[in-house]
């Protein structure tokens, strides 16, 4: 039972970074490198500020929204406007658009290494303390239960909103052909930075909910989620709502049995065998719809 | 030679290449139905048909780029159809695309000396030495090649610096220095003036009568009148007429499919 | 000159191994395989010559003889598996396998001596033969720029179908660009550990592909010249900028975000353009200015409001692509 709650925390976690990154993915074709890095450092944001004064809980996560949507949107403004202002065709813009969030990750990390000294950091300075509830032999902290609704609300809101609004139907339309989009009259910058924005603030809200919870992140942390988030957005299928949910929750709870089956810290290698196993068995994903997956 | 041409009767060569009842489907779309057709020897065949008649998808089949649904590939009497599309240079057939295909890193003469290449490396040619194949050489086919499309002073241009016209035969001498046995042209001279036409059409001519097989699709009636020995209509992805250029034109049915518009401006 | 070697004798092994490890990368990238896999085979190359040296007592260039050539055949493997991936999906596919590396490091108990890693590998490897054979490789990865080598290699990049068109088994070329890339970060992998004498996991993880990358994005993707130039700056820099001191690592980031987005071929693709440009100065003036060399085509691009088939152009590529990697079986 503990293992079921332990499971539904960490695919909260795991679907919260990975929401932000499959809904640039998905529709503006952005896979933004860079996200691992926006989420760690709104976290440090938060961090810094902390350490000036003391706040409760909902400023933090405020302030780990504003700085990671920032950052979002200066990444996309700054460095990925201007490779696909320069690319001469997807191929390359795609390739270079990883690349360049690669580069552009450097800089935070770097800021961030400096100021700890690579040494974790956590939001231990807020006023809001963790609480833990006991429920027969199920510990439950509340972190985890905010983090879980968090992560399963914003979830359904950004999958009613993808589908319903027409800010979501003119994302979705260029998802699927950006040329027709164009035609419709659909302001493709405008929309790109509201997405950018949204991607990077839940990126922030990520980061500062699993500090909460995990009491402590490294610097480096925003790495080894990108490639879990990655993992579990094509184990979904690019661009797939449900996909990225079954993804996270999937993971996460493969990751749980390694954990309690394995000595050793294999854990990690499970996200990165099930890239390759997608790749080569289901490359569309389990949710996958074949004409938007692009290659 | 061209009193026969037109008189398949008489033809009791091996072709270049036939195609027996290729049918090419996309999913429901029936882009290519039961296309025969004979390439002979020393004929320069014109495919013509309106857009979506289902021509570049027949070059793409007999190419081996796109797969065949049903039907048969031969070259000189062999069955080829199970091969890769990379084997077909090996076979001696070289081909120009619907689009220009330069490289933009290389210049003219690297871009015609990769014909040259694909000519060496044939199985059915002596292979070069590695310190020929290390060697930046100019081969005797690419100068010649240059020089036949009339490209000489073009040499160390980069494909950007170049006119539309210009790289279309850049192309061409590309194609025409891997010394092929078939020459497969997809609009070759698209957006060429008149005086660039009639010189392509001159050197097609020419490699004609050195006995080079060859098939062009094209859209210009005249070129297609001036430059081909034999025509095939296309029309829904199905054979529709063929003979010499002047009765294809007269076929009321490529009339009413095709030559509707353009043929009567041409009369 | 001597003084100038033993003071510098760490980063001059430095630049060597980063100069291999990133043409283990740029190989690929050159012949339009998207891989990361050197980062891993670099993995592999380090542990498997330390431990044959600390286990086996192998002497060094034997070892590291026998790390490439695993390092290779893995490659091999690695490729005949995912090559059929494009794009983003390749590249995702090579980290993952690169992780996967270091993951097996650090749960490979006594054998890979777990998350403290390899140490006291001392051979007789010398910093010579780790010179002797950079230079080697670099030759050969030079000649494959050359004449024939470079156009096909170009060809395979930029258009695969095309290049199956001019004969070119484009399938044997990407096997051979993972081939190659598993036996060069082997290679660095296997130099880098005889005369550092240590390996430990969080020398091949994520950050070992950012290192390979900044260098290949910083100097330059198409030629090795690229690869010594990244090798050089990143290895040196720290040194000279020492006035900046501590903020070295964000100095590095900012020129490595520069030049991923402003200079994507590097700055040796900037020597390249500025060469070109000169060459086209030089050029007009020997024609008395005159841009051309025969009368001036008038020709135009003809408009294509017409496409010509049933498939949009777009479709019959994409088709026509598909072909061409099935290649393939």
């Amino acid at each position: 039972m503990q293992d079921l709650v332990n499971v539904v925390t960490l695919g909260s976690i795991y679907l919260l970074f990975a929401l932000g990154m499959s809904i640039t993915w998905g529709t503006i074709d952005i896979l933004n490198f860079g996200h691992g890095s926006i989420f760690m450092f709104s976290t440090f944001s938060a961090y810094l500020v902390l350490a000036e004064t003391s706040l409760p809980l909902l400023p933090v996560v405020l302030i780990g929204v504003l700085v990671g949507a920032a950052m979002s949107l200066l990444i996309q403004v700054v460095a990925f406007e201007q490779i696909l202002k320069r690319a001469k065709d997807k191929r390359t813009a795609e390739m270079q658009i990883l690349i360049g969030g690669i580069g552009v990750a450097i800089i935070p990390l770097a800021i961030a290494q400096h100021q700890t000294k690579s040494n974790p950091f956590g939001l231990s300075e807020s006023s809001y303390q963790v609480g833990t509830w006991v429920i027969g032999d199920i510990r439950i902290t509340s972190i985890a239960a905010l983090t879980v609704v968090v992560a399963v609300l914003l979830w359904a809101a950004t999958a009613i909103w993808l589908k319903r609004s027409r800010h979501g139907l003119a994302l979705r339309a260029i998802g699927v052909d950006a040329e027709t989009a164009a035609l419709m009259g659909i302001d493709r910058r405008r929309l790109a930075l509201v997405t950018m924005a949204a991607s990077g603030g839940m990126a922030g809200l990520s980061g500062v909910l699993f500090t909460y919870s995990l009491g402590a992140i490294t610097p480096e942390s925003g790495d080894t989620l990108l490639v879990k988030a990655f993992a579990c957005i094509i184990l979904g299928g690019v661009g797939s709502m449900l996909g990225v949910a079954f993804g996270a929750y999937f993971l996460a709870a493969a990751e749980t049995v390694v954990l309690t089956q394995t000595s050793g810290s294999w854990v990690e290698a499970v996200s990165f065998g099930l890239i390759f196993l997608v790749l080569l068995l289901r490359p569309a994903g389990v949710f996958g719809r074949k004409e938007v997956r692009r290659t | 030679m061209a009193a026969s041409i037109g008189d398949r009767s008489v033809v009791s060569t091996t072709p270049v290449l036939e195609a027996r009842e290729v049918s090419v489907h996309f999913g429901g779309v029936r882009a290519v139905e039961g296309v025969t057709l004979r390439l002979e020897p020393g004929l320069i065949h014109g495919i013509i048909g309106p857009n979506g008649s289902g021509k570049s998808t027949l070059i793409g089949a007999i190419t081996r780029l796109t797969p065949l649904t049903r039907g048969q590939l031969l070259f000189d009497g062999e069955p080829y159809q199970g091969i890769r599309p990379s084997a077909m240079a090996g076979l001696g057939v070289a081909r120009t695309f619907q689009t220009v295909r330069l490289l933009p890193d290389l210049n003219v003469r690297d871009n015609i000396q990769l014909g040259a290449d694909a000519e060496a490396s044939a199985k059915t040619r002596p292979r070069p030495g590695w310190y020929q194949r290390l060697r930046p050489s100019v081969s005797p086919a690419v100068a010649d090649a240059i020089r036949r499309t009339g490209l000489e002073g073009w040499e160390d241009y980069y494909p950007s610096e170049l006119s539309y016209g210009t790289q279309r035969r850049v192309e061409i001498a590309r194609a025409i220095s891997m010394n092929p046995r078939l020459l497969l042209l997809d609009e070759p001279t698209a957006g060429m003036n008149q005086s660039e036409r009639a010189e392509i059409s001159r050197l097609l001519r020419d490699l004609r009568d050195e006995g080079l097989c060859q098939l062009l699709v094209e859209h210009d009636v005249q070129m297609m009148l001036d430059t081909c020995d034999y025509v095939f209509a296309m029309n829904f992805g199905e054979l529709i007429a063929e003979g010499t250029p002047a009765d294809v034109v007269q076929n009321p049915l490529v009339q009413e499919a095709y030559l509707g518009r353009k043929g009567r401006q041409h009369a | 000159m001597i003084a100038f070697y033993d003071t510098n004798l760490v980063l001059i092994q430095a630049t060597l191994s980063g100069l291999v490890l990133a043409l283990a990368i740029q190989v690929p990238l050159r012949m339009g395989v998207f891989s990361f896999a050197g980062a891993g085979s670099y993995g592999i190359g380090a542990y498997l010559s330390a431990i044959l040296v600390l286990r086996q007592g192998m002497p060094g260039p034997v070892a590291i003889a026998v790390a490439v050539l695993v390092a290779a055949v893995i490659g091999l493997l690695l490729g005949l598996l995912i090559f059929k991936l494009n794009g983003l999906y390749l590249a995702m596919a090579t980290v993952a396998f690169d992780l996967i590396i270091s993951v097996i490091a650090i749960n490979g108990g006594d054998l890979t001596g777990a998350s403290t890693g390899l140490y006291g590998v001392l051979t007789d490897f010398t910093t010579g033969q780790m010179f002797a054979l950079t230079v080697l490789v670099v030759g050969l990865v030079a000649l494959s720029e050359r004449g024939r080598m470079r156009r096909r290699v170009d060809a395979v990049r930029d258009d695969p179908e095309l290049a199956a068109s001019l004969g070119i088994n484009v399938r044997r070329y990407r096997l051979v660009a993972f081939v190659v890339s598993g036996a060069l970060g082997g290679l660095a992998g296997g130099m880098n550990v005889m005369v550092r004498t240590a390996i430990g996991p969080l020398d091949i993880g994520f950050g070992l592909i950012v290192l390979a990358l900044t260098m290949i994005v910083v100097g330059g993707s198409r030629s090795w010249k690229g690869a010594v130039i990244g090798a050089v700056i990143f290895t040196w820099l720290p040194d000279v900028l020492a006035v900046i001191g501590e903020w070295q690592e964000l100095v590095y980031g900012v020129i490595v975000a520069v030049a991923a987005v402003f200079l994507p071929r590097g700055l040796y693709g900037v020597i390249v353009d500025l060469t070109k440009w000169l060459g086209r100065i030089r050029r007009k003036r020997r024609t008395g200015g005159a841009e051309q060399p025969v009368d001036a085509p008038e020709s135009v691009e003809p408009e294509r409001v017409e496409l010509d088939n049933t498939l949009s152009r777009e479709q019959g590529g994409e088709v026509a692509r598909m072909a061409a990697q099935s290649e393939v079986s």
